[in-house]
């Protein structure tokens, strides 16, 4: 192969490798924030829709409380509604700590986008320190020799941002997850 | 006398979550930050289960349980994963390290109460 042709295609090699590495991590930084936004707007959604209910059932009972706080007798259907209230409000209780998960999951989300993010800073420094000791006057074989270094320091890289990547929140919903006892 | 519940999470919403809804249902609820915490609060008490997230700083829960399993009084104590894995590689990875049960994140806080009952009365 003549020199021009090895030059040629290293730096088609590295500059797909950029490519693909950029493509990839900014696909999944979309992914996960697209999922951070769907459980965002679901868990917004029903702890509202909970915490209305809880209202709803207190305020309904009002004129039951304000009954017995003026020293009144309340009917049978009364007493069975207050009954009632605890495990009605406990239900909008367990829904809404269900919701409230989001949090735990969005967290871990969040933090490996920034993973992800920190990640592509330093590879991208990584090109970038590379190529400021390419120098105009450099001839093909230095150069050849310097985009094999840059291509085998960003592979590697890689490799390694990828190794503290490992998807644990595959959740799209803040919906109660199976249980399994061994 | 209540039963005691050893609950490791990093997440401190989460840890309030469990033992708001443990404490409810009659259970007293230790608490943890990490599976490096949880080992430490183990050592100076034998709980009656033991409830653990996995992916934690310091100590994840496969590492935690692992450990527990090693120590004296711990080899019998139920312990259930709660974490927002569900993969089966992982859960087969916390069965072999001893674990009794997974639970995956969300939990329903009446759901997780009748499999603390089913598994520790």
């Amino acid at each position: 192969m003549t020199r021009k042709k090895i030059l040629g295609s290293h730096v088609k090699r590295l500059l797909s490798g950029v490519s693909d590495h950029g493509r990839k991590h900014l696909t999944e930084v979309e992914t996960d924030l697209v999922q951070t936004g769907l459980l965002l707007e679901e868990a917004i959604e029903k702890l509202s829709r909970n915490f209305m209910a809880i209202h709803a059932a207190v305020g309904a009972r009002q004129g039951i409380i304000d009954l017995l706080l003026a020293g009144g007798q309340p009917t049978a259907e009364q007493s069975a509604a207050l009954v009632a209230m605890q495990a009605e409000v406990g239900g909008y209780v367990n829904a809404a700590i269900t919701s409230m998960q989001f949090q735990d999951m969005t967290s871990q989300l969040i933090a490996r986008t920034l993973k992800r993010v920190t990640g592509l800073r330093e590879f991208l420094g990584t090109l970038g320190s590379h190529g400021a000791s390419m120098l105009p006057e450099s001839d093909n074989e230095e150069i050849v020799d310097l985009l094999g270094k840059v291509s085998m320091a960003l592979a590697i890289q890689s490799l390694e941002l990828r190794s503290v990547l490992r998807k644990a929140v595959s959740q799209q919903h803040l919906e109660s997850g199976d249980i399994e006892l061994f | 006398m209540a039963k005691t519940i050893l609950a490791v999470d990093d997440s401190s919403s989460l840890r309030q979550m469990v033992a708001f809804s443990l404490k409810a249902a009659g259970y007293q609820v230790v608490e943890a930050v990490d599976g490096q915490d949880g080992l430490e609060k183990a050592k100076l008490q034998t709980v009656d289960l033991v409830l653990t997230d996995q992916n934690m700083p310091r100590m994840d829960g496969l590492q935690l349980i692992a450990l527990l399993r090693e120590l004296p009084g711990y080899q019998k104590v139920p312990i259930l994963m709660l974490t927002t894995e569900s993969s089966d590689e992982m859960k087969g990875k916390g069965r072999a390290a001893g674990a009794n049960g997974w639970l995956v994140k969300p939990f329903d806080p009446q759901r997780l109460i009748e499999v603390v009952k089913k598994v520790i009365g």
